[in-house]
């Protein structure tokens, strides 16, 4: 035979041979939106990166369905005095290569996040830890600066990595390599790595020896795609098993669709609308353009105008296509510090109107209405539909939906009014949002640094200030609860809706609960049979 | 030839200061990139906290000041989101884009020349006709919109190839490429051809324009009359002299291509650093940005130089006037 031949004939058997592959029946394919990073667990706070290192990690905390938080690797916690808590710690549970977990390895854990966090820093997680100290292998002390009553709520997603196989991986030149490369990700969950690459396709296998037990899928794959239509063909075509973040408008093509299963879910994201207080405000004037004598979001009738004005039912019936439900205040009920007393929100044009008039604005005014437009499903169109509720009552708006790269340093830089964006309370309770918009902006007692609109309620401040450092939980809830209902009648943050998301798999193959935080994690997936 | 070379590469340093002069300035007008990648649970202090770590706190000449300072050791630093040194990343991802890019870009000028060819000998043949229809399309239907119905028909639909993604790599010369497969030659079809719809487009154009224009010429006649056949006109004749608008597009586009092969990328998930330099400008990754245009811009620049001394190789009297 000619070498020629021989060689193209060789290539052929070759290609052939490897272009068959892996055809496992236990194989569970996703097509995820986003992906890690980085294999490093403790590099990224970023809720997709948080959602892959979940498969191969464990968090100390877990952060069930609901996002209401449970037992994860530790077992139990208790304050002992105002600045120390005790975790007592699950025995039995192995990393994947066959060690025990212990205290070490949550020690090694909490001191190594700062050396090699990145931009998306987890040093929030464990800002207030100022010491761990080992009583036994599985207990341990951890020392706060100060009370910190959501202690445990910060570690829900404090991943534990092995202290023998990442001590030589922890600094910020060495960590990539260590935990990208894999010597170094070792983790106590349900799935060991394979291989991944950045923002490709992570390849995991079961780690049969998991302390939950043994996981639905003999491997795992987690397909990078992040454009919405691809995706969605991706799983029309066969190719994974199962996607996340279904856009609104395929959503209701799916729904007549027999061979995609849709599962939607209440999302944590709430829209607020957000009214600037500050005096001088740059993006509110008269309908002719000349500057107002004082700023009309100051006043609290034109605020409540405001929030009569917005139909929240239109917006989640038309405008977000069902996919949604009105909001009454900034968390999804049932959270930790949601409260039951607040009403629903009404629509009411006419009266929003005369409120307006009697403010001393019968001609109403205009405003430029800022949001994102590609960041959360939905969100450029319910600022138009904003814009079109608000002009009906006289205060004539200009919607600018932009892009997230523009919004947020815009956003910080003070220079917008009248404003929203979505804010998920990821920790299930109110100090991670209240704390963060509703108290008034001071460094010092480290509260309000997302607060944009200069609110500030001293009563309000006080109920924060309080509630983080009430260790009892349910006088926290208490205060809590009515730090909520006061923002709330403020009206400077006006919730709109609640979001809901969508997933969607191969048509009678696949069951799960959807989650708040809409992570989709393979071990909770199983297989309808 | 030795001086016009190193004319165009000083040429390549300026325009490769310029690029980066101005993405930092434009990062700096956009904003802080920390307000996208922190995240809303942070407090002021860790916010300042990474600010410092990433030296966003200093002033922008001096930040500019220390990149360069990196630079000229070689050094484009770590990606803000990755934390991966920076040319790591894109050196990672070149592969999946070159060959891409490589396949579409030669089937495209190859198929387009020969249909041009023909399109232009024989412009009044019912198939002429059609081939210049087709390459109407080419240019006046987006690509975005050609590669979803791609998928749609012979994904979804057909079920015959896949909707997205690289197939399976072999390692060729310490580089991963997927052609080399069957499984990649199937992943690497659908987004080959979406590319190739818009250059096979240009090239017939070009390729029909170049042959009716040169098949008038005297220098055809007298080849005619001195009894040479048809098919050695075509092939010795006639390709050289219309090459050289062909070349020029080639490189430009092969340029373009390379570097921003955006749309095709996302729509096919296809791993490559278009998709790499998207993201980044999204979220204001700023060391992958600066890195990425500038290597495009030397990219771009050794394109063009090659396509010139190409032009020496083949036309003599541009030859004779450099020298």
């Amino acid at each position: 035979m000619k070498v020629k031949t021989l060689i193209a004939s060789m290539a052929v058997a070759i290609g052939v041979t490897l272009s068959t592959g892996v055809a496992s029946a236990q194989t569970l394919t996703m097509g995820v939106r986003g992906g890690p990073e980085s294999l490093d667990p403790h590099f990224s706070a970023l809720g997709s990166h948080a959602e892959a290192a979940k498969h191969m990690y464990d968090t100390l905390v877990w952060s069930g369905d609901d996002l209401q938080i449970e037992a994860g690797l530790a077992t139990s916690w208790k304050p002992l005095d105002d600045t120390t808590w005790e975790f007592k710690l699950r025995e039995g549970v192995k990393f994947h290569d066959g060690s025990d977990f212990d205290a070490e390895d949550v020690k090694f854990s909490i001191e190594r996040i700062p050396a090699v966090s990145g931009p998306t820093t987890t040093t929030i997680y464990v800002r207030r830890v100022a010491g761990v100290e080992i009583i036994d292998p599985y207990t341990i002390h951890i020392k706060t600066n100060g009370p910190a009553a959501t202690l445990p709520y910060d570690f829900v997603r404090l991943f534990i990595v092995s202290a023998d196989a990442a001590k030589d991986y922890s600094t910020p030149e060495t960590a990539a390599e260590g935990f990208n490369g894999g010597p170094a990700a070792v983790g106590t969950g349900p799935y060991k790595l394979v291989s991944w690459e950045p923002k490709g396709d992570l390849v995991l296998e079961r780690f049969d020896d998991y302390w939950r037990g043994k996981g639905p899928w003999e491997k795992v794959i987690r397909k990078e795609i992040p454009n919405d239509s691809s995706r969605l063909a991706a799983l029309k075509a066969g190719q994974v098993d199962v996607i996340n973040y279904v856009s609104s408008i395929d959503y209701l093509a799916l729904q007549r669709d027999a061979s995609v299963d849709a599962v939607v879910g209440d999302s944590v994201y709430i829209m607020n609308l957000q009214l600037d207080q500050r005096d001088d405000t740059p993006k509110v004037r008269a309908k002719d353009g000349s500057k107002l004598d004082k700023n009309p979001l100051q006043d609290p009738k034109v605020r409540e105008a405001i929030d009569l004005a917005i139909d929240r039912e239109t917006m989640v019936g038309i405008v977000l296509e069902g996919l949604g439900k009105p909001a009454n205040q900034m968390m999804p009920p049932g959270f930790f510090g949601s409260s039951e007393k607040i009403p629903a929100r009404v629509h009411d044009a006419a009266k929003a109107k005369a409120l307006l008039a009697e403010a001393g604005y019968p001609d109403g005014f205009q405003i430029d209405l800022y949001c994102t437009s590609d960041r959360l499903p939905g969100d450029g169109a319910i600022c138009q539909g904003l814009g079109q509720m608000f002009s009906q009552i006289g205060i004539k708006t200009n919607v600018n939906a932009v892009s997230k790269t523009v919004y947020f340093p815009a956003q910080s830089r003070l220079e917008y009014s009248v404003f929203m964006n979505g804010w998920g309370t990821l920790t299930g309770e109110a100090s991670y949002t209240l704390g963060s918009l509703a108290h008034s902006k001071n460094p010092e007692v480290k509260m309000g640094a997302f607060n944009r609109v200069a609110y500030k309620n001293d009563k309000v401040d006080e109920l924060m200030q309080k509630g983080a450092m009430t260790l009892d939980a349910d006088k926290r809830r208490a205060l809590y609860e009515e730090a909520m209902e006061l923002t709330m009648a403020d009206r400077v943050y006006i919730p709109v809706v609640q979001l809901q998301t969508v997933w969607a798999a191969k048509a009678g193959k696949l069951s799960f609960r959807p989650r708040f935080d809409e992570d989709t994690l393979a071990f909770f997936i199983k297989p309808k049979n | 030839m030795l001086g016009f070379v190193i004319q165009r590469l000083l040429q390549a340093f300026v325009v490769m200061a310029a690029m980066s002069v101005i993405v930092f300035v434009g990062v700096y007008a956009i904003g802080n990139p920390v307000e996208i990648i922190i995240p809303p649970e942070a407090t002021e202090e860790i916010r300042a906290e990474v600010i410092r770590k990433l030296g966003l706190d200093l002033p922008l000449w001096q930040q500019y000041f220390i990149f360069v300072t990196n630079l000229v050791q070689g050094d484009f630093g770590r990606s803000y989101i990755y934390n991966v040194p920076v040319l790591e990343l894109i050196a990672g991802r070149l592969p999946a884009t070159a060959e891409l890019v490589l396949i579409s870009i030669i089937s495209a000028t190859v198929l387009g020349v020969t249909l041009g060819v023909y399109a232009g000998y024989r412009p009044n043949s019912i198939i002429s006709k059609a081939i210049m229809a087709i390459s109407v399309l080419g240019f006046s239907v987006p690509s975005f919109w050609v590669g979803l119905i791609l998928i749609l028909t012979f994904a979804v639909n057909l079920g015959v190839l896949p909707a997205g993604g690289r197939g399976e790599v072999i390692s060729f010369l310490g580089v991963e490429w997927s052609f080399l497969t069957i499984d990649g030659l199937s992943h690497i079809l659908l987004p080959a051809l979406n590319l190739a719809f818009f250059k096979l487009a240009m090239m017939i154009r070009l390729a029909r324009a170049g042959t009716r224009e040169i098949m008038l010429t005297d220098t055809i006649k007298f080849a005619r009359a001195a009894g040479i056949s048809e098919g050695r006109i075509l092939r010795r004749h006639l390709m050289k002299l219309i090459s050289v608008p062909i070349i020029t597009v080639f490189g430009l586009e092969l340029g373009s291509t390379l570097a921003f092969a955006v749309v095709t990328e996302t729509i096919f998930s296809w791993p490559g650093i278009g998709k790499l330099i998207i993201d980044s400008i999204t979220v204001l990754d700023r060391p992958v940005m600066v890195a990425y245009l500038i290597l495009t811009a030397l990219l771009f620049v050794l394109i063009n130089l090659t396509v010139d001394l190409v032009f020496a190789l083949i036309d003599p009297r541009i030859r004779a006037g450099a020298a």
